[in-house]
């Protein structure tokens, strides 16, 4: 992954500058501020209502934002209309024209620009080729499964060589398996293309194995950009900790030599994490993944006992609900088969357990 | 660009540009709105003015109401519209409802041809009732003594022939609400040991409800304002449409003709809106996830149903075809002699064979100017952005014409059409008037069947186009009318054969260079030629069904061809 950014021109294409869209007296976007580089794969994600399509339809023209300003290529478009904008676009619904057929839907903005009908013939070609559809040119979208329709839709919205690729949750109306495929297909694709896309999703797998980078949203804002390592490691706020995979959010208290005080148990933390005790009362926060069980002894750094209330069994691993001390906070972990088996994981029993200094993250208890 | 004058970027509000697909469709609902305001608004306006004016033309306040309701004569008419329009609602509703739940609810054979046969009243004259009733149960009637002494010229004759009118009307919008029953509700019922009483009254009934209230208020409104079969058979019974066409034609009293006027479309304005409002309940009732319901056989009921479709059917096919074959008999009823003596239009007053011509002509422009006109229309305020006063405005005018009884639109463009001063004055007993008036009369059935048909289609279609640079007519053309195609023809098909059996909105505003079909047939009727008037009924219920069957053929043939995209 990090070697892709190598390849980005490093130079900003799009920018969004302190973008504010209101609907009425609801503020869907508020002082949005963003820079998407050259050739680069962005995801907006967050949950539905987070603004992530309200963004995406500004930079569009689609609903054009209430203050701020956008530039494209150098160019300010803040307030131009779809048409004079420079960008192919794929929907969730992929809106292919139902009466025409795969070769009229991806020649359809050709036939304006192009004179010779071999032209649009060849380019039509070389874009279904592009998408694995060569043989399918003359069927009607009906006939087509979804992820067919999809790959059309996208061929359509590249035919005009767009400098912008927006795909708005492009892959939601597809079954779990073609979605996996395909959004290895499309990142393909855009690598091979180099186009700078954005794409908004709700769906976080997606967002990770697909994205340059990711740009997370709640209520209007943006909570963090930051690579998919970068956000899933490092998450800026407890909003992202908790949308971006599984995380234990357990209350500590601020102990001596810049330690925490979980329950009875004192923790140390990485540098890092210590700069951010501000408060006597913060949130300790840990991936049930990285909790540790193996090579654990009572002289593991961070490690106390804990027993285990229930093991949750999800096909490759477990999820185990721990408890430690005497308080009745619960604490989850992912035990991987093979450990449940060889420790002798059971419910009822105990288990000695370390949060490794460097998986715990400090939020301010507010 | 660098990143300082990225941050000069003033807080001003952000003001769109627009495109120039955004220009053109604005220009579009601009020409729509101006059409709906000077083939509507306008001849309505002036027309409520008349109401509060003088012969001269002088504001004299409500003095033509205070005459209005002084005069026994003219006010009665308002206890006897509404006492015939309770009447046939009530009874055409109670047989439409029965006939809509055997046709939805049972597994009686020949349901389709039952159903065909109940929606044959739309493709006659609303006049074509009263002529054959006055030969089943008139003076020298078949039936007579079926009534015994009463007359048929009167209640009696007007309330049959609204029922047999109005039937197919109430029909399909019950059917359409029998049609959406959840099948799960049902199964639930059964599961739960209910009996068929029971569930009749705590399912069937509360799901068809809103259909139901929704089928009485057309029908009301369809009978109050309905000015054929009153004309025919009403006798010296005044209801307040005939008292239009009274006042505005045998005593050219045009002042009262637009109190009556008004009068008139209060009810019919109160019937629609609650409609309205019933039928916005109505669609959140199916959810996607509703299973359609089965129904199963019943033999004993089974037997009382089809008992039941086959006495209607009778009725029905009956009335039409005794016009018929009184159109054939050569004189009623001394020589029964089959002949064509009645169809020689020509040696007859009202128009004669050319006044069908007319009305053919003008049922095509209707149809193919209405359905362009109203379709592009529909598309531009669906799909247009911004824009949204002028665009809700417009949808507000296309309601207004459901509410508006034919004969207050009539002589509403009367008013207008003929004032002096109106440059478009020139219209006034030509083609194109009896063309507009139409469409206006027309035009809210086909707006909201445009606009079902264009709900259905993506809305992203336009906004695909836009990044791919093409300009919105295009795809217009390309694909919102060819997708939307049954639906048109469906407009120019329901623009035609209402054009072709009208006579309220268009009785005030022919000349004799364009008599039309329908009102030769109201005019012979009333000369005392009924036998032509039923020959002239019968050859419109003729052009009316063979269109249909054609349409019914192009549609199939046109769907096979163009919408083969459809089948998987």
């Amino acid at each position: 992954m990090k070697n892709d950014t190598a390849d980005l021109k490093d130079e900003t294409y799009l920018q969004v500058r302190n973008v504010t869209k209101k609907f009425g007296t609801f503020t869907a976007l508020k002082d949005i501020s963003l820079d998407v580089i050259e050739g680069e794969f962005v995801c907006f994600l967050g949950p539905s209502g987070c603004g992530k399509t309200t963004l995406l339809r500004a930079i569009a023209g689609l609903d054009i934002q209430t203050l701020g300003s956008v530039y494209q290529g150098g160019k300010e478009i803040s307030n131009l209309p779809a048409s004079e904008r420079d960008f192919g676009i794929v929907f969730q619904s992929y809106a292919l024209f139902p009466n025409l057929s795969v070769n009229e839907n991806v020649g359809y903005g050709l036939v304006n620009i192009r004179t010779s009908k071999s032209d649009i013939k060849d380019r039509v070609t070389e874009l279904l080729s592009l998408v694995g559809l060569e043989d399918q040119g003359d069927k009607f979208p009906a006939q087509l499964s979804g992820g067919q329709q999809q790959r059309v839709a996208l061929a359509r919205a590249l035919a005009m060589s767009p400098g912008l690729l927006l795909l708005d949750e492009p892959l939601s109306a597809l079954d779990a398996k073609v979605r996996v495929h395909l959004r290895h297909e499309m990142k393909e694709l855009q690598r091979r293309l180099g186009v700078t896309t954005i794409m908004v999703t709700h769906d976080q797998e997606e967002a990770l194995t697909m994205a340059d980078r990711i740009v997370v949203m709640n209520d209007g804002v943006i909570e963090q950009v930051g690579t998919p390592e970068e956000i899933y490691g490092h998450p800026a706020s407890p909003f992202v900790a908790e949308f971006v995979g599984t995380m234990n959010f357990l209350k500590a208290t601020k102990g001596d030599n810049e330690n925490i005080n979980l329950g009875a148990h004192t923790l140390s933390l990485d540098d890092e994490e210590k700069a951010k005790l501000n408060g006597a009362d913060v949130l300790a926060c840990v991936r049930p993944e990285d909790i540790v069980v193996r090579g654990v002894d009572a002289n593991t750094e961070n490690s106390f006992d804990a027993t285990v209330l229930d093991l949750e069994f999800l096909g490759s691993f477990c999820r185990a609900t721990l408890t430690y001390g005497d308080g009745d906070v619960n604490l989850n972990a992912d035990f991987s088969i093979n450990l449940v088996r060889d420790k002798g994981i059971e419910v009822g029993g105990t288990v000695r357990i370390a949060l490794p200094a460097n998986s715990i993250h400090i939020f301010s208890a507010g | 660009m660098t990143d300082q004058t990225m941050s000069s970027a003033s807080p001003a509000i952000v003001k769109p540009k627009l495109s120039r697909d955004d220009w053109v469709m604005r220009a579009f609902i601009l020409v729509i709105g101006l059409w709906l305001v000077v083939t509507l608004v306008m001849p309505l306006y002036v027309m409520l003015s008349k109401s509060v004016q003088n012969k001269d033309g002088f504001f004299i306040g409500l003095s033509n109401y205070i005459e209005y309701f002084s005069t026994p004569a003219l006010f009665y008419s308002i206890n006897n519209s509404f006492f015939i329009a309770f009447l046939s609602t009530a009874i055409s509703i109670s047989l439409a409802s029965v006939f809509a739940f055997i046709l939805s609810r049972s597994t009686i054979p020949g349901k389709s041809v039952f159903k065909n046969i109940a929606l044959l009243p739309l493709l006659a004259p609303s006049l074509l009732p009263g002529i054959s009733f006055v030969y089943l149960f008139g003076r020298q009637g078949v039936l007579k003594g079926l009534i015994g002494d009463y007359s048929i010229y009167g209640p009696i004759g007007i309330v049959m022939g609204e029922v047999f009118y109005t039937f197919p009307h109430a029909l399909m919008i019950l059917i359409a609400a029998f049609s959406i029953a959840d099948a799960r509700l049902y199964e639930a019922a059964s599961t739960l040991r209910t009996n068929r009483i029971r569930t009749f009254f705590t399912v069937t009934l509360p799901g068809i409800k809103y259909g139901l209230i929704s089928a009485i208020f057309v029908v009301f409104t369809l009978v109050i304002t309905d000015f054929g079969i009153p004309k025919v058979i009403g006798g010296q019974y005044n209801v307040l449409a005939t008292d239009i066409y009274k006042q505005v034609i045998g005593q050219q009293n045009f002042e009262m003709g637009a109190v009556v006027s008004v009068v008139l479309l209060i009810p019919a304005i109160l019937a629609f809106a609650v409609d309205r409002f019933v039928q916005r309940k109505q669609v959140a009732m199916l959810t996607a996830r509703a299973v359609p319901y089965e129904p199963k056989p019943h033999a004993i009921f089974n037997r009382f149903f089809f008992l039941y479709c086959c006495i209607i059917s009778v009725m029905i096919i009956g009335t039409i075809g005794m016009a018929g074959y009184a159109s054939f008999v050569t004189f009623w009823p001394y020589n029964l002699e089959l002949s064509l003596n009645n169809y020689d239009f020509d040696v007859m007053d009202g128009g004669g064979w050319g006044s069908f011509y007319n009305s053919l002509e003008m049922a095509a422009y209707t149809a193919v100017i209405g359905t362009s006109v109203i379709f592009t229309g529909a598309y531009m305020v669906e799909k247009a952005k911004g824009f949204g006063i002028v665009r809700g405005i417009i949808q507000f005018l296309c309601m207004i014409p459901m509410a508006v009884p034919g004969m207050v639109l009539g002589l509403a463009y009367i008013f207008f059409f003929n004032h002096p001063d109106n440059p478009l004055g020139f219209i006034y007993g030509t083609m194109p008037i009896l063309v507009i008036v139409t469409i206006a009369h027309f035009y809210t059935v086909s707006h909201l069947t445009s606009m079902t048909a264009l709900k259905q289609m993506d809305p992203e279609f336009e906004t695909v186009s836009a990044s791919l640079k093409v300009p919105f007519f295009r795809t217009f053309l390309k694909v919102t009318v060819p997708v939307c195609l049954p639906a048109i023809l469906d407009i120019s098909i329901y623009l035609f054969v209402n054009a072709m059996t009208t006579v309220s909105a268009v009785i005030f505003l022919y000349s004799s260079d364009t008599a039309l079909a329908s009102i030769a047939a109201l005019n012979m009727d009333d000369a005392g030629d009924v036998a032509p008037a039923a020959a002239m009924c019968m050859v419109i219920v003729a052009t009316s069904a063979s269109v249909r069957v054609v349409h019914a053929l192009l549609s199939k043939g046109i769907s096979a061809k163009t919408q083969k995209w459809r089948t998987r």
